[in-house]
Order: C-alpha cells, then sequence, then structure tokens
C-alpha cells in the first residue's frame, strides 16, 4: 500500500496562475528509496513542497500518511521530514544545535505543550545519529554549512518521521560526510520509511533498487525501478531526450 | 505604581509610561529584529500614527482609532504580498507610504480647515500629559506581551529560527504570527503618545540589537533588551526633567548612543569573527 499517493494533481504557488506541476500521478510505497531527477526547474522541488503541503495543489487528489494534504497539510507535516535546499544561518543566530534538533519535535507537540522526557531522548538520539555530539552547544551560525545540513537532518530525524523528503542534501557534504549519510538513509529505508531525494548528484547511490522518477517542465517524464548503477545513466539520456 | 518612590506625580507618570513602553517593544523588539521584520515595526508604528490622525479628524477616540488602523494594516500585509505577488518588504514599502500620506494630508487638511491640531505629540510624543487610564493601558499591553512569550516561547523561538522550517515542521505558525503581529499593532498604538509615530520604531528594533551584541541565546535577550530599554529610558526621563529637554528624543538619541558604544565593546561580535 502506498503511503504516497498523488493522483493527477496541479501546483502553483500562491498568487500565481500558472500551475508549476501539471497532472502529476506518483504513488511511493513503504521502505522505498525515490531519487527525483531532471532538468533545472522541472518542478523537483515544488513536488517535495506539495507532498507536504507547503505548496497549495489546486486540482487532483493527494493522500500522505493517510491525510487529504489539500485539507490536512498541517497534520501531513508533522508527519513527514523535510530538509530544505539552501538555506542560510547568519553567525548572530542565537540557537545552538542542540536547540534547533529539539526544534523537530514541536510540529510533533503541538501549539502550548512543553517537550516531554521522549522529545530530548528523540533529540539526543538523532544528535547521535548523525555524528555532531561535539557541536550540539555550538551556536548553528558559527558551524559550517556542512556542518548546518547535518544539524538540519538531525532536525528532521528527531521527528522520527514516517516519510523523509530531501531537496539536494548532499550539496554541501564531503565525501565521507555523504556515505555515512546515505548509511543513515538505508537504515530508515530498511525500517520501512521511505526516502524522496531530489538531487543532481548520483554518485554514492545504495546499491538498492531505486525509484527513479524523471520530471520536466511540471511533468513526470519517467517512473521507473532501476539499479543505483542505472540512474545517472537514465537521467542523463532522458533529460538529452527533452 | 511608582507613587511610593517618585513624589512629583507628572515625573511618576513618565518614568511609569516610559518603563511599560520599554518592556512591550524591546520584547516584540527581539522577535522583530531576529526574523528580519524590521520594516513591520516601521509600517506599524506609521500605521499608527496615520489612525490617530483620522480619529483626530473623525473627532473621535484617536489612539482607539489608532489601534484599529494599525491591526487593519497588520491584517492586510500577508493578502497584499500575495495578490499583488510582491515581495513582504515591497507591500510595506507601498503601506508606509500611504500611511504616511494620509496622516500628513488629514493634519495638514485639518489645520487648513482651522481645526488647530497640534501634530507634534502624534509626531514625536508627550510623555508628561498622559491619563491615568493610558499608563493601566499600557501595563495591561507589556503584560500581554511578557504573557505571549512565555506561552508560545518554543513556537516563538521557532519562528524566530526560520519561519519556513518551523512551517515545514509541522507547526501551526500562522496562529503564533498573527497573534504578534496583533500584539505588534496594539503595542504601537498605545505607545504613540509616549513617543510618536516617528520615534517608536526606536524603541522597537534598538533595544534589541543592543542585546543581541552580547548575548548567545534567545532566553537572554528576551531578558537583556527589556532591562537596556528599561534603565535608558528611566535615566532619559530623568534628564529630560531635570535639564527640561524633550524626553521622548532624548530617551531615543541615548538608545541610539547605547548601541553604537555596544557595538564597539561587543563581545559576541570578536568571538563569532574569530570562529568564522
Amino acid at each position: 500500500m502506498s503511503i504516497i499517493e498523488l493522483e493527477g494533481i496541479y501546483t502553483a504557488y500562491e498568487g500565481d496562475d500558472k500551475p508549476i506541476i501539471r497532472d502529476l500521478t506518483l504513488n511511493i510505497g513503504r521502505g522505498e528509496y525515490v531519487v527525483i531527477g531532471g532538468p533545472n526547474s522541472a518542478g523537483k522541488t515544488t513536488l517535495l513542497e506539495s507532498i507536504n503541503g507547503l505548496v497549495k495543489i489546486t486540482h487532483g487528489r493527494a493522500n500522505v500518511c493517510g491525510f487529504d494534504v489539500r485539507r490536512s497539510g498541517h497534520d501531513v507535516r508533522k508527519k513527514v521530514g523535510y530538509v530544505v535546499q539552501n538555506f542560510y544561518f547568519d553567525p548572530f543566530t542565537p540557537f545552538t544545535t542542540q536547540q534547533v534538533v529539539m526544534m523537530g519535535r514541536y510540529g510533533r507537540l503541538g501549539l502550548l505543550k512543553r517537550p516531554l522526557e521522549e522529545d530530548y531522548k528523540a533529540a539526543e538520539r538523532a544528535i547521535r545519529l548523525v555524528g555532531i555530539e561535539d557541536l550540539a552547544q555550538k551556536t548553528i551560525g558559527t558551524l559550517s554549512g556542512g556542518q548546518q545540513q547535518k544539524v538540519m537532518i538531525a532536525h528532521n530525524l528527531a521527528k522520527e518521521p514516517e516519510v523523509m523528503l530531501l531537496d539536494e542534501p548532499f550539496s554541501n557534504l564531503d565525501f565521507s560526510a555523504r556515505e555515512y549519510l546515505q548509511a543513515i538513509l538505508l537504515d530508515l529505508v530498511k525500517g520501512g520509511t521511505p526516502i524522496v531525494i531530489v538531487s543532481h548528484a548520483f554518485d554514492g547511490l545504495p546499491d538498492i533498487r531505486i525509484h527513479l522518477v524523471v520530471m520536466n517542465e511540471g511533468r513526470i517524464t519517467k517512473d521507473i525501478c532501476c539499479p543505483a548503477q542505472a540512474v545517472e545513466d537514465i537521467v542523463r539520456k532522458s533529460s538529452l531526450k527533452q | 505604581m511608582l507613587e511610593p518612590l517618585i513624589q512629583n506625580n507628572v515625573v511618576c507618570h513618565a518614568v511609569e509610561a516610559m518603563a511599560f513602553a520599554s518592556i512591550a517593544c524591546s520584547i516584540l523588539g527581539v522577535v522583530i529584529s531576529r526574523m528580519n521584520l524590521a520594516s513591520i515595526g516601521f509600517t506599524m508604528s506609521h500605521a499608527a500614527f496615520a489612525g490617530a490622525s483620522i480619529g483626530m479628524f473623525l473627532e473621535t477616540n484617536a489612539q482607539m482609532a489608532a489601534i484599529a488602523f494599525s491591526v487593519g494594516v497588520a491584517a492586510l500585509i500577508g493578502p497584499i504580498s500575495d495578490k499583488a505577488k510582491m515581495a513582504a518588504d515591497a507591500t510595506l514599502g507601498v503601506l508606509f507610504a500611504l500611511c504616511m500620506a494620509l496622516a500628513i494630508f488629514l493634519i495638514s487638511y485639518m489645520q487648513y480647515l482651522g481645526k488647530g491640531l497640534s501634530a507634534s505629540s502624534l509626531l514625536f510624543g508627550d510623555v508628561i500629559s498622559l491619563y491615568r487610564e493610558e499608563i493601566y493601558a499600557l501595563a495591561a499591553v507589556s503584560l500581554l506581551t511578557i504573557i505571549f512569550v512565555l506561552l508560545f516561547y518554543k513556537e516563538i523561538c521557532a519562528i524566530m529560527f526560520n519561519m519556513k522550517i518551523a512551517q515545514a515542521s509541522g507547526m501551526r505558525v500562522q496562529v503564533v504570527y498573527y497573534i504578534l503581529l496583533f500584539i505588534i499593532a496594539l503595542s504601537v498604538a498605545l505607545c504613540l503618545n509616549i513617543v510618536g509615530g516617528l520615534l517608536i520604531f526606536v524603541w522597537l528594533v534598538t533595544p534589541a540589537s543592543i542585546a543581541s551584541q552580547f548575548c548567545f541565546d534567545v532566553r537572554s535577550m528576551f531578558i537583556v533588551a527589556p532591562l537596556v530599554a528599561l534603565l535608558v529610558s528611566a535615566f532619559g526621563v530623568w534628564a529630560g526633567f531635570e535639564y527640561t529637554l524633550p524626553i521622548a528624543p532624548l530617551v531615543a538619541l541615548l538608545l541610539t548612543g547605547t548601541f553604537g558604544l555596544a557595538v564597539m565593546l561587543s563581545t559576541k561580535r570578536k568571538v563569532t569573527t574569530r570562529t568564522h
């Protein structure tokens, strides 16, 4: 059974008449490793933000984690982790790594509720899992881009998400950090949590069957399962054809 | 409230008013400056100014009109940005210009009609001619601000960190954001009589900027900013009465001077520069 079901969806940014995503249908099941590829402006990030309801779906049916995204986007976001692309935290940002990771739990907690012992434990687990214990008490703005990326991944892992969306998660990471993150993601997949990654870099994908989605101009042009080694080639050929 | 400590009623009212305005504005200022919403504070202060002018023109309660107009402008910011497909900053610029033009137009027109309105109290404030009820209202809004921060502390921290990330983590950020806008509108409108529409921006931004030079975490910023505003304002009121100087502009200058000093002495700036 699919945990993400999108059927003929159209999405548009607030105040925009022209849809970014058009007539898109996609099903993602538990434990799938999904890679979304395609040229710039294909609608890849918009697709991620349609799945968690950050971008308005104007037409079609979207069901994620058992919730209708169009009606209960807020409930969907409580269960879906989303590592955003292009964040910048200035050196004066007054929050430590530990506090930022803890914020990942706030959505689950709800308004006016204080974090409990289990929330602190989940945040600590996420920090340990990503291997950033030494950064826990440092303010996030003083960290390097790669370290900030790791903190944002821990922020989302602390949420204990049912689905994990990642937008260019490897962009700031060195080779060893990439491998380390891939191992964490693979563990999540083995545990049944589907991973949906938007990326331009396909080297180092885990050696498992990949659900590959290629997009162009807001539409899916290829939706197949393939070995990890074939991903780059398929994406390149699909992009060249268009 | 401070009568046992300060015998002179006028001075006592001025100190109380400045103290409550300092607490409300500087606490809100910590959120505003961290969220890069300084232009919201700027627009709201001028919306209150325009609202008060409308109230005077219609011969109704100027303060209520200021509150209503500021809240209205706060409610318009989001929808106008969305409909016009403009950045919030550009929307705020348009609304600021509208508020300023409206206020100046009405004040000039009232003078032309011979209504004899002096705009200086709206522009620069008049801390020595306040009613007791106005001070009670300021005390209430200061308390409301403190309660808001205590109740929604985790949500406020998350939106101060990053609004989009907070939203993506499933928090109801819009609820907190709209309450924040409402309290800013209320505080700004009530402070209009004390520091004026042109100077209130200093109370909203400068104490938080001073605190940010020394504080490494948000909790201490929420304590240091109102403390600095309180001390500088109390000193300004004393100096204003002692040397017969205009109080609100004097306090604004003192706060700005303190900010300059803070930048020079900032330990945090040195630490963050070293680590980068």
